[in-house]
């Protein structure tokens, strides 16, 4: 899942990225408001993290300026003070959830995936796909009472399906989704994730979890659709 | 420079005032006076008239002679004032008074008409003079024509005496009424003394406030000020409160570090993230807090309604996958007086929780809590049906300076904080069981 960070203050963009990282998220970065607005309006982002008190373009108005253009993603804001007058505030321009400063990366990645779960329709952090369970919180995979081991990238893909289930999902849309706007794509890998999945969570090809459309993507199997 | 005092501004005004209005009044009395003077003179003068006319003897050739005791002594003396002359045909009399004088040059005045003519133009005379004809036993009319002089001296000498006796009195009167304004004015004024001489007290430690007994138009000034003292008083009270506990509880935290670092040279990394922790939570509760000032003494109220539906609304996005229902039964005429946000904080805190908690259900209340005093204080209860707070956690909850959670986000940050406005507020806080099973925290904050 690729997130946008909107934050001016750099020690933070630097901790906080590398956590973001480390937890598997695609992530761009901006420092300033304008620049913030472009890429949440111009990049295919899943989630927003906004800093209220931005320079050039305050995070409000970023906020409203990308809802009212339809960008619906969702959005957690970070206020400076636990002042609940920002929160409110925040949460009228469009905001989803908010986090207040300081906080824990722990605390702020929980939110995230919970954010990217709602968005995708799961309540609970435990998705079921037939005989597989996925935890989104943890990032880990099961089959029945074995775990699946599963690389960062392999998780990636997976969890893109699964945030949209019954939808056909393109190679580019993948790839633009796990990976940031300036790394080298190259889609063909995508088709090397997908297979290598279909092997770890089907070994014996009953279930095909993951269907082909020719010509047009990947889908979630129906049938094991959370 | 300070403006002139107020006693001093209306004794300025009034000086012209009164000067203008009681020298109207003088001169309208002093012309009435005169005008009274002399119509008397002219009866008196009418009186002289018949008086020669009942005294004088007309013979038949023309010939009169006027009798010598008249009844006015004044007009034998020569050089009195009083003056007649009786001009006949042919002949003519005065009277012995005005032996020596010089008769200014007078006109016959037609039998039966009588002139009065007041000086000047007169040579210095009231002058009345009265026509007669005389039938004498022939049939022959005789004319006569009788004139009375009046030396003006005389009413000049009487209007001046009542002019002088006039202006006397009436400046007497100015007097009196500069003097008892200046009287009133300090009486009226005597209660602004008594505030600035309290505020003098206030200033330097004699008293700690203002009195209760000033008069009606004085009241909401003196209640303001004693709202501000007492707001200022309790802002520096809370700011010295918080600086000195936040003080005390990060030399714990920081000792920790100490420790670990002069221990081993490297930071054990599990002690120092909780001394962070701690310290991060210290200055969120603690010095954020202090920082923040209250309430504002004369601020304008807010309506509490809306800013409540604006949290819950906020709050239902946040928390949207617990499909919490929320009951809100505040009146639309509900007022805070205080600051909106701190009323977004009072409301924001406790609704978190109560979302947070809660389970399916949560409720907030409220009604103005009415006094005599002119702004209504509030009480604001917001329930959930949650697993509620036990009741030693209650109690210590509402210990000052304990937190009811150990973790940064819970029950125990958004109570403390609401602790501390409400403390600011001069309000209290009261957590209890709710009967929809959770917790039911109310604040109130007083009439004031």
């Amino acid at each position: 899942m690729r997130i946008l960070l909107i934050e001016d203050d750099l020690r933070l963009v630097e901790s906080l990225g590398e956590r973001l990282r480390e937890a598997g998220f695609a992530l761009d970065v901006s420092t300033d408001g304008a620049e913030g607005l472009y890429a949440g309006e111009e990049f295919p982002i899943d989630l927003a993290i906004i800093d209220l008190g931005l320079p050039k373009l305050s995070g409000l108005d970023v906020i409203r300026a990308l809802r009212e253009r339809g960008r619906d993603f969702p959005i957690l804001i970070l206020t400076a003070r636990s002042d609940w007058q920002d929160k409110v505030a925040g949460l009228e321009a469009g905001a989803d959830d908010y986090l207040t400063k300081p906080f824990q990366p722990e605390e702020l990645i929980a939110r995230v995936n919970a954010l990217l779960r709602r968005a995708g329709g799961h309540a609970r952090p435990k998705v079921e796909l037939g005989p597989v369970t996925l935890d989104l919180a943890a990032q880990r995979v099961w089959r029945g009472d074995e775990e699946i081991e599963l690389t960062s990238y392999e998780y990636k893909v997976l969890n893109y399906l699964v945030m949209h289930p019954g939808e056909v999902v393109t190679k580019t849309e993948l790839s633009e989704h796990i990976y940031e706007e300036d790394a080298d794509r190259d889609s063909n890998v995508i088709e090397v994730f997908i297979g290598r999945l279909r092997r770890k969570l089907d070994p014996d090809g009953s279930l095909n979890p993951i269907e082909t459309l020719r010509g047009r993507g990947y889908r979630l199997a129906v049938g094991i659709a959370p | 420079m300070p403006s002139a005092s107020l006693r001093n501004r209306a004794i300025l005004a009034a000086v012209p005032v009164l000067a203008f209005a009681l020298g109207l009044v003088g001169m309208a009395v002093d012309a009435a006076n005169e005008r009274v003077a002399v119509a008397a003179l002219r009866d008196r003068m009418e009186t002289t008239v018949y008086a020669v006319l009942a005294a004088m003897e007309v013979a038949d050739d023309g010939a009169f002679t006027v009798a010598g005791d008249f009844a006015d002594p004044r007009l034998l003396q020569p050089g009195s004032g009083l003056y007649v002359e009786v001009q006949g045909a042919r002949d003519r009399w005065r009277s012995p008074s005005s032996l020596g004088r010089a008769w200014p040059e007078l006109d016959a005045v037609m039998a039966g008409q009588t002139v009065f003519a007041e000086p000047p133009g007169t040579g210095g005379h009231y002058v009345f003079r009265y026509g007669i004809g005389w039938q004498r036993e022939d049939g022959a009319i005789e004319p006569f024509t009788v004139s009375v002089l009046v030396d003006a001296a005389e009413i000049a000498r009487q209007t001046s005496a009542f002019r002088q006796g006039l202006w006397l009195s009436l400046l007497l009167a100015a007097g009196i009424l500069v003097f008892a304004q200046g009287v009133i004015l300090l009486w009226v004024f005597r209660p602004l003394r008594r505030v600035a001489q309290d505020v003098e007290r206030i200033e330097s430690g004699q008293a700690e406030r203002l009195a209760d007994d000033y008069p009606r138009e004085l009241e909401p000034l003196a209640r303001n000020v004693n709202r501000l003292l007492a707001t200022e008083k309790s802002n520096q009270e809370r700011i010295r409160n918080a600086l000195d506990s936040l003080a005390h509880s990060l030399k714990t935290p920081l000792a920790v570090i100490r420790a670990n670092l002069s221990r081993d040279g490297a930071a054990s990394g599990d002690s120092v993230q909780d001394a962070v922790d701690e310290m991060q939570h210290l200055v969120a509760t603690r010095l954020e807090r202090a920082g923040r000032s209250a309430r504002r003494t004369l601020a304008a109220p807010v309506a509490v309604r809306g800013p409540v539906l604006r949290v819950v609304r906020s709050l239902h996005k946040v928390h949207s996958q617990k499909m919490i229902e929320a009951d809100v039964t505040l009146d639309e005429s509900l007022r805070f007086y205080g600051e909106e946000r701190d009323l977004l904080e009072l409301a924001g805190n406790l609704l978190d929780n109560a979302f947070k908690y809660g389970r399916s259900r949560v409720r907030v209340g409220g009604r103005a809590i009415r006094s005599k005093s002119a702004r209504p204080g509030l009480e604001l209860v917001i329930e959930d049906d949650g697993p509620g707070i036990d009741a030693d956690q209650r109690e210590r909850l509402l210990q000052r300076g304990v937190r009811g959670d150990e973790r940064v986000e819970g029950h125990g940050l958004g109570l403390a904080i609401v602790r501390e406005l409400v403390d600011a507020y001069g309000g209290a806080l009261d957590i209890r069981e709710s009967d929809l099973g959770g917790a039911r925290v109310a604040v109130t904050i007083p009439p004031g």
